[in-house]
């Protein structure tokens, strides 16, 4: 009998140092993000900028910060990346690497709706953390999967911001005219902005879309004049951003409002069109230099603030990447996911998975990237894109008013 | 029996080295997904071959037979997802669809592409490649240029468990059975009529067609057989493992170029040729971007010239000519 005492006593002491071990467990020493970046193929540019991005904001968090806290102990975050050469077979391969060999505590994911879409699979099968900054498709969060969380705003917002910012200023302005390129990518922006026109009461006069590698828009341009419109959305690509202004200028289309994605904000697009015909072009953007998102700024709307400010980011990104170049989007809202990390696990004090994520789906703040909110999907509701517009050939932020650096011209100057 | 096993000995090696792999992939940690990769550029390169290494008809247009086995398993399970009743039932009518897509394409490519020879041959394969994805991308049909995406549906229709293990697992396994059954096939057509054809018609056409030989005929089995197979590896590989499709994803050239590097490593029309091409090119792409990530392609290159440089012949060509004469030479082919 006292042996069978003796016995339960040894089975409970060692259940109890077990149970303690499990409950008091010691905070990992750091904590990896891992990341099959695009280092090389048709994604190299944004995938330099994206490394460029976490880096920068890794460099905060350790340098500046001092440490993600977990477990009421401060530790260093680790950045661990491959280069999948923005290849989905490389993608696959290389996320299963950084969460069963190189034990990492998120995985970043690779440029791309597609290649997000590629590794989610294996994300899912290990239950791991995929945070998305590059893949703008809404229809990823429509496929059920349970641990991606996206940073970029969904592909159906960008013209929300540009339409509501028309709207703001001259409510009569109601006719809109979308000519757009023919890509999953243009179908989803402009399916978005087709939405958030109708329900600002605008009336859609004309729609219609033109084929990859374009090299003459003056039969759906000249159609498109005759429905005289107050405002065109369109675009998809550099080149066609390119040819669509030239084109309605050469046809003599003055419009108020002419928006382009993925053409306009870059900054070299002035230059090409030779300066006068994009004078008051805009464009929407997730994030541009010179926005004046700040600690103020998330005060007065209620959010807590994390992160480098502005300027601050911009010195660490070149420090990280060691070149003199300034940050693009792609740089700033993989940064801005750093952050969304470092909040989510503070918020809990644990690096559990499934805990992780939940934490990021009530994860509410702002940056320097502006606001961050989920929804139950996990796609991105929360970040605004803000809309620049060349004036003397200058990218000027107009909308959102709180990071606007300049005011918008409208209606836009004539060709 | 005596008289038919030593003409198939030289699988004996290629079976091994699937296995190996296999078996590393599912024992060891973190290496199903880049055994995955080797099985997949082997797969590639051993069904490209079956057709040029037999033929020399460099078909540039390959990846068309790979996208289209992918729209027919996304296709399949996008619009049969909805019938509860079919199961697993799904995946096999994908299955099927892809190879009646990559019939279709492979008898239309063979009636206006199989006529021409050389560089004519090639450029036309690139047409057909080209203009189906344009096709697809205008005509707006089959998602058009927003392609399919179909990873929920296949949740909804199978269970989030049995999606997860047929994604990261048996999407994979199926593509090393398809690489198996593809050097047999090879070994089989080599050791047949087929193959004395179709040697005959690489060796000079108009004499095998003087000789009697159906050159078009044997043409075309190979030709479908190669279809079939690339078309197959498209289902599982990018279809049911990545539960996504958009056309400007999987038309690409990229792959095709891809598919005769890994041929020209091993040796072109050799049986084991693909796998060590496979071997080498899978490899040295997944450990380069592993140490160097962003400088793979820098050390990749000269590492290719100097194999070519070495060995013009593949690998296997350079493995014959060491082995020649001696008792391991009946399992090299």
């Amino acid at each position: 009998m006292k042996k069978n005492y003796l016995r339960v006593l040894i089975f409970m002491t060692i259940f109890g140092l077990l149970f303690a071990a499990n409950a008091f467990a010691a905070p990992p020493s750091k904590l990896v993000i891992g990341h099959p970046a695009c280092l090389s193929g048709k994604y190299a540019k944004a995938g330099e900028q994206a490394i460029g991005g976490v880096k920068a904001c890794i460099d905060w968090v350790n340098n500046v910060y001092g440490g993600i806290l977990v477990g009421g102990k401060r530790v260093p975050l680790e950045y661990k990346y491959y280069d999948c050469e923005s290849k989905k077979e490389g993608v696959t391969s290389l996320i299963e690497r950084l969460i069963t060999v190189d034990k990492v505590n998120v995985v970043f994911s690779a440029y791309s709706s597609g290649l997000t879409l590629a590794g989610a699979p294996v994300a899912e099968r290990y239950s791991m953390l995929y945070m998305d900054h590059g893949g703008a498709s809404d229809r990823i969060f429509q496929q059920g999967f349970q641990y991606i969380v996206q940073t970029i705003g969904p592909g159906s917002k960008y013209h929300v911001g540009t339409l509501s910012m028309i709207d703001h200023f001259d409510p009569e302005a109601k006719k809109v005219a979308l000519a757009y390129e023919d890509s999953e990518f243009a179908r989803m922006t402009m399916g978005g902005a087709e939405k958030h026109a109708k329900k600002l009461g605008k009336k859609i006069v004309f729609k219609r879309t033109y084929p990859k590698g374009v090299t003459d828009l003056t039969p759906l341009l000249s159609d498109m004049k005759a429905r005289k419109p107050d405002i065109v959305v369109g675009g998809g690509h550099y080149e066609d951003g390119q040819l669509f202004a030239r084109q309605m200028s050469d046809l003599d289309i003055n419009v108020k409002a002419l928006s382009l994605v993925a053409s306009a904000t870059l900054p070299a697009y002035y230059k090409a069109l030779g300066g006068g015909i994009a004078e008051g072009v805009m464009g929407p953007s997730h994030w541009e230099y010179g926005v004046t998102f700040s600690p103020d700024g998330a005060m007065k709307v209620g959010l807590d603030w994390i992160g480098p400010g502005q300027d601050e980011f911009v010195s660490l990104f070149k420090k990280a990447l060691g070149k003199d170049m300034i940050p693009d989007y792609h740089a700033a809202e993989a940064g801005a996911q750093v952050l969304a990390y470092v909040k989510a696990v503070e918020n809990i004090g644990s690096v559990d998975q499934f805990k992780v994520r939940a934490a990021l789906g009530k994860l509410k703040f702002m940056s320097f990237y502006g606001g961050w909110d989920v929804d139950d999907t996990g796609m991105q509701i929360g970040h605004s894109m803000v809309d620049m517009q060349w004036q003397n050939g200058k990218r000027v932020i107009v909308w959102p008013l709180e990071a606007a650096t300049g005011n918008l011209i409208y209606p836009k100057p004539k060709f | 029996m005596k008289k038919t096993l030593p003409k198939y000995y030289p699988l004996i090696p290629v079976f091994a080295a699937y296995l190996i792999m296999f078996l590393v992939g599912f024992s060891i940690p973190g290496m199903w997904q880049m055994v995955a990769l080797l099985a997949f550029y082997c797969a590639l390169g051993q069904s490209w071959n079956i057709f040029m290494g037999m033929t020399g008809y460099v078909d540039f247009g390959y990846v068309t037979f790979i996208a289209l086995g992918t729209y027919g398993m996304s296709l399949g399970i996008t619009y049969l997802s909805q019938y509860e009743w079919l199961g697993i039932g799904i995946i096999v009518i994908g299955f099927i669809l892809a190879l009646f897509l990559a019939s279709l394409s492979a008898l239309l490519e063979a009636f206006i592409a199989l006529r021409l020879r050389g560089a004519y041959f090639a450029i036309a394969c690139i047409g057909i490649n080209e203009g189906l994805r344009y096709l697809i991308e205008g005509a707006k049909f089959w998602g058009g240029s927003e392609g399919l995406i179909f990873f929920g549906a296949l949740v909804q229709a199978l269970g989030r468990e049995t999606v997860n293990q047929l994604t990261t697992f048996w999407a994979d396994f199926s593509v090393f059975i398809i690489a198996a059954l593809a050097a047999f096939l090879n070994m089989h057509y080599m050791r047949s009529k087929i193959g004395y054809a179709l040697t005959a018609v690489r060796e000079d056409e108009d004499a095998a067609k003087v000789m009697g030989i159906n050159a078009n005929k044997y043409k075309t089995i190979a030709f479908l057989t190669s279809g079939w197979l690339g078309a197959a590896v498209g289902a599982m590989a990018w279809g049911l493992k990545l539960g996504y499709v958009y056309p400007g994803d999987v038309f690409v050239i990229h792959y095709t170029v891809e598919c005769i590097v890994v041929v020209l490593l091993g040796g072109a029309g050799t049986l084991l040729g693909p796998v060590i091409g496979g071997l080498i090119y899978g490899l040295s792409k997944y450990w380069l971007a592993v140490i160097m990530p962003g400088f793979q392609l820098l050390i990749f290159a000269p590492i290719i010239i100097i194999i070519i440089v070495v060995a013009p012949e593949g690998v296997v060509g350079l493995l014959k000519s060491k082995l020649k004469g001696t008792k391991l030479e009946m399992f090299i082919e």
